[in-house]
């Protein structure tokens, strides 16, 4: 056997191709894939006498270049590239206002096609309200607070009546702080998720 | 063979061939059901496929328009084979485009003849 580089070229070959045949929808790439890998195989298998790098090479050569064998299953399938959606102002927006003025916020991630399901739903529950959330959960917390410390809402006597211990201020810290961060996090998991520039995809015209 | 290989309008010939391929495919098919590589070698001879890969699509076109159906058979010296066999729309498909063919190739061979003449 002196194809010893056999591996090595065939599988540079199938991943020139699988490179190829990103764009393609899963079901004709998985298929040209496997047509290919199966054609390879036949054609080792077929050829008698001592199988050398060349004979790879020819086997591969015969085949064609990955990029003129995915542009016939473009053209035979009748597969028209579609420009992904691009994401834009909308979004942006989108991610301002979740931090800062939830509601709208909210609204443009669902409007925008940017995202799916899944975001949405992580944009929406996670850290329920962004900033404005977190402001109305803070008084929320101070009020419920405030009269079991020392019976009144005002913050001056709230100070003075009751003395929370450190734990309790570090504790309080730690959630506040959390509190803030959290929004930021799930908008820079959104920012994320848009996916800038994402190449064209080939559909079923 | 080598005077299409000269003709300049290089777009045409391929086009042509292109069409005439997916025909040349279920003819080859009509009787026997026939694996890849028994279609290559049949359609590599006549000049009809210099690139093996692009067969494949083709195929999966055949497939996908019901035209051909396919079923593995294993095979003695290697890995298992897919073979294409036509269907009756696949045969259909053919008659109609053979009579087609024997009318259009009648109509250009006498006008070329006819322009020879003069």
């Amino acid at each position: 056997m002196t194809a010893t580089h056999a591996d090595q070229l065939i599988a540079g070959y199938l991943a020139r191709l699988a490179d190829a045949a990103k764009a393609l929808p899963q079901g004709p790439r998985t298929e040209l894939l496997d047509d290919m890998r199966r054609h390879i195989a036949e054609a080792r298998a077929r050829e008698s006498g001592e199988e050398t790098d060349a004979t790879i090479l020819n086997i591969l050569d015969r085949l064609g270049e990955p990029s003129v064998v995915v542009a016939e299953t473009r053209e035979r399938l009748g597969l028209q590239a579609v420009q992904p959606y691009r994401p834009g102002i909308l979004e942006i927006g989108a991610l301002i206002l979740l931090v800062l003025f939830w509601p709208i916020g909210v609204v443009l991630l669902w409007i925008s096609p940017a995202w799916n399901l899944r975001d949405r739903l992580i944009g929406t529950l996670l850290p329920p309200g962004g900033f404005m959330g977190v402001l109305i959960f803070g008084l929320s917390v101070a009020t419920v607070q405030g009269p079991s410390c020392g019976g009144t809402t005002q913050f001056g006597a709230l100070h003075e009546m009751c003395s929370p211990t450190a734990e309790q201020t570090a504790f309080a810290a730690i959630v506040g702080i959390l509190l803030l961060i959290l929004p930021l996090i799930t908008t820079a998991y959104l920012a994320i998720r848009l996916r800038w520039g994402r190449p064209a995809m080939m559909r079923f015209a | 063979m080598c005077y299409i290989l000269a003709v300049p309008t290089d777009g045409l010939v391929s086009q042509m061939r292109r069409g005439a391929l997916e025909y040349c495919v279920l003819a080859l098919i009509r009787d026997t059901p026939r694996y890849a590589f028994e279609l290559i070698d049949a359609l590599g001879k006549t000049g009809m496929l210099t690139t093996e890969g692009t067969l494949y699509p083709l195929l999966s076109r055949l497939r996908r328009d019901g035209l051909v159906k396919t079923e593995w058979r294993e095979s003695t010296d290697g890995p298992p084979r897919r073979y294409y066999e036509l269907t009756a729309e696949g045969r259909r498909a053919l008659t109609a485009f053979r009579n087609e063919w024997v009318s259009f190739r009648a109509a250009v061979d006498g006008i070329l003849q006819e322009a020879k003449k003069s």
